[in-house]
């Protein structure tokens, strides 16, 4: 028996105890190799994966160091199978290569030759690959690199790409670092990716990841693409790139619905980019516009399909991905991994939470009881109604209202998926509401004048959910959701995971209806909470008054 | 080696002290049953084939060639044997004794012979031995001199034929080569040898080499290679700490697996195939249960039968099928060494295969797991040799990855190497399953498995309990309802711990998760809110999470809980309504209910009928013990019988020995016997009638003495005993048979001769 905090099941994860006092280094130690999959306040649960296990590999962590970290740190005997499947997984990165070769220009090289042999007998791949050269080396057609990396991935045989990249049209760019500083995590992460060429930086919200991105731009000093998820996340780049960097509003350009600019540094929706206009992608020229010697992707792990498959087109230039996590809700983790690039940087939550820069939260669960009249409703409704029906009934306005009034003065957001509900707490609270319809410019005013204090409450749609930066608000009240989505969770407990002055508690509540689909749909986020490591209540709706 | 010689081998055996007869008959089992009637016959049947080659299977290379050499040479001295062999003296002497031991050779002076039989079963009627492949040497052979000097006149191309004939037998046709020429007018090289009787024709133009020839072309040796020398393991250095970790997680990985996959098919049994074994699909998926590869699920179950936990029995619906026995439940409340020393038992005395499941059989079936035909009658002592081979490994050193197998076997070739058929299969599984049991792990075995296989089971059990993980009393609850025990928890504990929870990852540590399932389920079993809420607290080390408290409070809200007890017939319920409802129900009127307090009802209907009346009025019952507390068992498991006895091995090395014992002590008997008819050659033994043998019995009674009595048993077979009258009484002697070793009762009327004999010489 070893007294280590770590213990190593069979099916693959790893318990980390918390309070243990080597927690902290064993943390540190597995971090590159193991994803954390939860981290509630006891034990935290990593996972194995051969994608956690290459992304170690890529990162120059070999599997001795792996399997030294986990007798090390592991309290009880670890699975010998576990150990074996370790090297053996790590073992398969890199066996394939992906080099130039100043004769035949893209290749495919090997000093594995069975592994070599086993992958080019591969149907899929077949097509992508060129002439035999010699026995080890093979011919690569320069379209097929991010396909091929793509198919590797699927056989098991990921390839390591050392085909570099072209430097791109150079722009200058620098950080103006006059008023502020990169923090330090922020530095790490930019030099991480920069080191390992293309990559993705996981950091969560409110952590800042544009400076990361702005840092990588800084680095690069060449024209940038930066492709974001929405009209207003765009804006929101752009005012933070000129307020931070040496760039001006004339140098960076937006590409979206109502304006087509291409500058030096260009920001695209992923909505225009994916825009199909009798089968063919229009926008997609913009790519190849300019000479991009950096392609930036904000909030990777919502890449569209159609992406994903123009991104293989551009695997000369260097990517970096931004996201809070690797986590896709479609499983299509795999893609990140080979066409945009391995994991460079991570961070748990709650130890940037713990430096101070994102504010800690109070997740309360708030549940409404509902009269029998709309019982009865809802229970003959049919399935499909059924959610919209509990998650809509006027006893939440009620409980909206109290919540708000128990926290006065405190920038309040009400955030639902209904329109019509979000109508009638718009009327019950008097407050301006924030939905699909409302023009850019409407949204942009009334988030400014929340920005500033001039507004205190604000009921938002699903719209707000990505990347509107809203650093002033210290509650929100959840009343519907899109079906428990966890990744939904994150976004809008980003919304309020911004610093906050005075280190004072930011406060998250969801109100859902007892018995009701709503209050299943309300345990996957609870979970998804809990894991995050956040503390989280349930309280009836009738308690609520005593207890505020 | 004594100078005394006897005349045959039963005058050997004779002469011995029990002590070595009793070794004997331990080392060949098949001549001690049944009970041999003296040294003749278990002379005679010593030198019966069948038993002659059980004991030449049990010979090493070593003493194999020794006794080969015996044959080729004949009779000889262990002086002249050493000459032979190729081999230290001291291996030779030492592989003689062994071969006297075991009653394969005997002393006739001036020196020893091999049993005829011996020589037989060797050569396979005449030829070559399988051995060294020389014949014996002819009668009255020429002298090795001679031999010498008649090979060193040969002619190269002669020399070359005769080596060829040695290779390939001994044995040759000559064609049209004349046989009987002088050496001077031998024309072919075949013509050559004939004519100086180096090879011999024999009918039908086959002509053979003596054995005497083919010792001298070996340089006065039977073989060309030495024979005593054990191949060498190919072995690595590896601490014994990081073996003895790691074989210990794997024998804490067995149990707690096959406890999981016990629990699994007491829910859910697997159907038993009409030829008794399991289905391909349902190995495959308890592999996937249990996170490991087929073979090894394989392993598991075959371990799990073969320890008594599971056994056929038929399900539900009537069907055979794979169930978890009685005996299940007793292990799982062992601490996890007993439980793995059980199950390392039950493997190191079974004779299956599970390595040859998914494999498939010459007539091209595929071998399932636990299918009846699957077992060897050489597995048990396979592997045994294979472990204590690598018991006898140093500490600090394994096999060699890669070539230490392969060594492993060519070592066991070596020690026995009359069994070749599947050697390397069954050597490789042995170290393959010992691994995975967690006897060793890395290519050596773990210090305690060298003491448990040392035959110190108590010692090995408390090195490995050392090494694993303590039970722990205790968990700790997390707000995202999980609770994770920090180690193996007591075995009541997560039995409790299982019910009011799922268990989402095992291993050294546990997680459970709490879902508003598993809750119900406790509570269906007859926990209360309260209670639910007090074991939680009780076990968790940390602050019960609001969440989880609201869990149960919300699940405990929506489920009603009414208990039924069977002594009286009794319905109580916390919830004083519910009960109320109960007693006005209008089709409750025909269940005789009657309230006895604000929370209890009594019945006068059967709880059998009560229960499933209950049930229709809408009610959830859940039944009582007579102390008050609820069962927890949960009426779905099943268990089947545990198979009549399972051996242990203890029982059955103590069985040996007093049958061994037993019959040596009839061979005494049986001896005594005759010898006392030897004793008194003229006087023939008196018929009696059956009141002189009354008399000449109850004399000897009184006296004493010990008679020889002729008896005719039930079948009219007569036998001969040699007893020690205690009393003649109602027609019937009572009498210590020297044969049987214990006081028997004899009828007079069968007693057909008495003789009285001398006491013990």
């Amino acid at each position: 028996m070893n007294d280590g905090p770590l213990i190593v099941q069979s099916d693959k994860t790893l318990l980390l105890e918390v309070d243990h006092e080597r927690a902290a280094d064993c943390r540190k130690a597995i971090a590159p190799f193991a994803e954390l999959e939860r981290s509630p306040e006891h034990i935290h649960t990593y996972r194995l994966t051969p994608l956690g296990l290459w992304n170690a590999r890529a990162a120059g962590h070999d599997a001795e160091q792996v399997v030294d970290t986990l007798l090390e740190y592991s309290r009880y005997a670890v699975p010998h199978a576990l150990l074996v499947d370790v090297a053996e997984t790590m073992a398969r990165y890199g066996r394939l290569r992906l080099e130039k070769n100043p004769i035949h220009g893209l290749v495919l090289a090997s000093n594995d030759r069975p592994v070599l042999e086993e992958v080019l007998r591969a149907k899929k791949v077949q097509g992508m690959l060129g002439a035999r050269i010699d026995e080890d080396t093979v011919a690569v057609h320069a379209s097929e690199r991010g396909n091929l990396k793509q198919a590797l991935l699927k056989l098991g045989w990921p390839a390591e790409d050392f085909a570099g990249y072209v430097d791109g049209e150079a722009h200058a760019i620098a950080l103006d670092e006059t008023a502020w500083h990169l923090r330090a995590y922020q530095r790490e992460a930019a030099e991480s990716f920069w080191h390992g060429g293309s990559g993705v930086v996981v950091l969560p919200c409110g952590a800042g990841k544009t400076l990361v991105g702005a840092a990588a731009m800084a680095q690069a000093q060449a024209t940038t693409l930066i492709l974001v998820t929405n009209t207003v996340s765009a804006r929101q780049w752009k005012d933070e790139l000129v307020r931070r960097t040496s760039l001006t509003e004339d140098e960076i350009g937006e590409y979206s619905g109502s304006v087509k600019e291409v500058r030096p540094v260009t920001i695209a929706t992923y909505q225009v980019m994916t825009t199909k206009r009798k089968g063919v992608y229009p926008h997609l020229e913009l790519l190849d516009a300019r000479d991009w010697g950096l392609i930036v992707y904000d909030e990777v792990h919502l890449l569209p399909a159609p992406i994903f498959r123009m991104t293989a087109n551009l695997q000369a230039r260097r990517r970096l991905g931004l996201t809070a996590t690797l986590v896709r809700e479609d499983g299509r983790e795999g893609d990140v991994f080979s066409l945009i690039g391995p994991k460079r940087y991570d961070a748990p939550w709650k130890d940037i939470e713990a430096q101070g820069w994102i504010a800690p939260a109070d997740c309360v669960e708030v549940r409404v009881t509902l009269p029998s009249s709309e019982r009865l409703v809802y229970a003959t409704a049919e399935p499909e109604e059924r959610y919209r029906l509990a998650s809509c009934t006027h006893h939440k306005i009620d409980v909206v209202r109290s919540l708000v009034e128990s926290h006065p003065g405190q920038p309040t957001l009400v955030i639902g998926q209904y329109i019509d509900q979000l109508d009638e707490l718009a009327l019950a609270l008097d407050a301006p509401v924030i939905k699909g319809e409302t023009s850019v410019k409407e949204r942009q005013r009334l988030f400014e004048a929340f920005r500033s204090g001039e507004v205190g409450l604000l009921v938002v749609s699903k719209v707000a959910n990505f990347s509107i930066d809203l650093p002033s608000a210290e509650v929100a009240i959840q009343v519907s959701g899109s079906f428990g989505s966890r990744q939904e969770e994150a976004q809008r407990l980003g919304r309020l995971l911004r610093p906050k002055t005075e280190g004072r508690t930011a406060h998250f509540y969801t109100i859902v209806s007892r018995d009701t689909v709503d209050a299943e749909f309300a345990q996957n986020r609870q979970r998804f909470l809990a894991e995050q490591g956040y503390a989280y209540r349930i309280v009836d709706a009738e308690d609520l008054g005593a207890e505020a | 080696m004594s100078t005394t010689g006897f005349r045959t081998l039963a005058d050997q055996l004779r002469s011995w002290p029990d002590e070595r007869l009793s070794r004997l008959l331990v080392a060949r089992p098949d001549l001690a049953t049944p009970a041999p009637h003296d040294s003749a016959q278990l002379a005679s049947r010593a030198a019966t084939r069948s038993s002659l080659l059980r004991a030449l299977d049990q010979l090493t290379r070593a003493e194999l060639s020794v006794l080969d050499a015996l044959v080729v040479v004949g009779h000889t001295s262990e002086a002249g044997l050493a000459t032979v062999v190729r081999a230290a003296p001291d291996s030779v002497g030492a592989a003689l004794a062994r071969l006297l031991d075991l009653a394969l050779v005997w002393e006739a002076p001036p020196g020893v012979r091999a049993l005829t039989a011996v020589a037989e079963a060797l050569t396979q009627g005449g030829g070559a031995t399988a051995i060294s492949g020389l014949r014996p040497v002819s009668e009255d052979p020429p002298a090795p001199e001679e031999v010498e000097r008649r090979l060193d006149e040969l002619s190269p191309a002669a020399r070359a034929l005769l080596e060829h004939v040695l290779e390939s037998g001994g044995e040759a046709t000559t064609g049209s080569a004349r046989h009987t020429v002088l050496p001077e007018d031998a024309q072919t090289p075949a013509e050559e040898l004939l004519a100086r009787r180096l090879l011999i024709p024999r009918s039908g133009g086959v002509v053979v080499l003596p054995g005497e020839v083919g010792i001298a072309l070996r340089g006065g040796r039977t073989t060309t290679e030495p024979v005593d020398e054990e191949p060498p393991l190919a072995t690595s250095a590896r601490a014994a700490a990081v073996v003895d970790r790691a074989a210990a997680g794997a024998a804490f990985e067995t149990v707690r697996r096959v406890e999981l996959l016990l629990d699994q098919w007491g829910l859910t049994p697997p159907g038993a195939l009409r030829g008794g074994g399991l289905g391909v699909r349902d190995l495959r998926s308890t592999a996937t249960q249990l996170h490991v590869d087929e073979p090894t699920a394989a392993l598991l179950v075959e371990v799990a039968a073969a320890a008594g936990l599971l056994a056929t029995a038929a399900d539900p619906d009537g069907n055979p099928a794979w169930i978890p026995t009685d005996a299940f439940d007793q292990w799982t409340a062992q601490p996890v060494v007993d439980r793995w020393a059980t199950l390392v038992r039950a493997w190191l005395d079974s004779p299956r295969l599970p390595g040859l499941v998914g494999s498939r059989d010459p007539a091209g079936k595929v071998w399932n797991a636990l299918a009846p035909e699957l077992a060897g009658v050489h597995q048990v002592e396979s592997r045994r040799m294979a472990l204590d081979a690598l018991a006898e490994l140093p500490e600090g050193e394994v096999l060699a990855t890669g070539t230490g197998v392969p060594s492993l076997v060519s070592r066991i070739a070596w020690r026995r190497p009359r069994r070749p058929r599947t050697r390397a299969d069954q050597v490789a599984w042995a170290v393959e399953e010992a691994t995975a049991l967690g006897l060793g792990a890395l290519g050596g075995l773990a210090t305690y498995a060298r003491q448990l296989l040392a035959g110190d089971e108590a010692a090995g059990l408390a090195t490995l309990a050392a090494l694993l993980p303590q039970p722990v009393d205790h968990v700790l609850l997390q707000a995202d309802l999980t609770a994770v025990a920090p180690g193996p928890l007591e075995s009541q504990l997560a039995r409790q711990l299982q019910l009011v929870a799922d268990v989402e990852s095992r291993g050294g540590a546990t997680v459970y998760r709490f879902t508003p399932g598993s809750v119900r389920r406790a509570l269906d079993t007859g926990w209360t809110a309260a209670e639910v809420h007090d074991f939680v607290a009780g076990v968790s080390r940390t602050p019960v999470p609001q969440p989880l408290t609201y869990l149960v409070d919300d699940t405990a809200r929506t489920f009603g809980s009414i208990r039924v007890g069977h002594a009286e017939a009794f319905l109580r319920a916390d919830d004083e309504a519910a009960l109320t409802e109960l007693l006005h129900h209008p089709r409750a009127s025909t269940l005789g209910l009657r309230r006895l307090a604000p929370t209890v009802l009594i019945s006068s209907t059967p709880l059998d009928v009560l229960l499933p009346r209950l049930r229709e009025l809408g009610a959830a019952p859940v039944v009582e013990a007579a102390d008050g507390t609820v069962h927890v068992a949960r009426p779905d498991l099943l268990r089947a019988r545990t198979p009549r006895e399972h051996r242990v091995r203890a029982a059955k090395v103590a069985r040996e020995t007093a049958h061994a014992a037993h019959a040596v002590t009839a061979i005494r008997a049986g001896d005594r016997a005759e010898s006392s008819r030897s004793l008194s050659p003229g006087k023939p033994a008196a018929v009696l009638t059956p009141s002189g043998s009354m008399a000449a019995l109850r004399e000897a009674a009184e006296a004493g003495e010990t008679v020889l009595i002729g008896y005719l048993d039930n079948q009219g077979t007569r036998s001969e005993r040699l007893v020690d009258p205690v009393r003649v009484e109602g027609g019937s002697l009572t009498a210590y048979d020297h044969r049987s070793d214990d006081v028997r009762t004899f009828a007079v009327h069968r007693i057909t001769t008495v003789l009285p004999v001398a006491d013990d010489p």
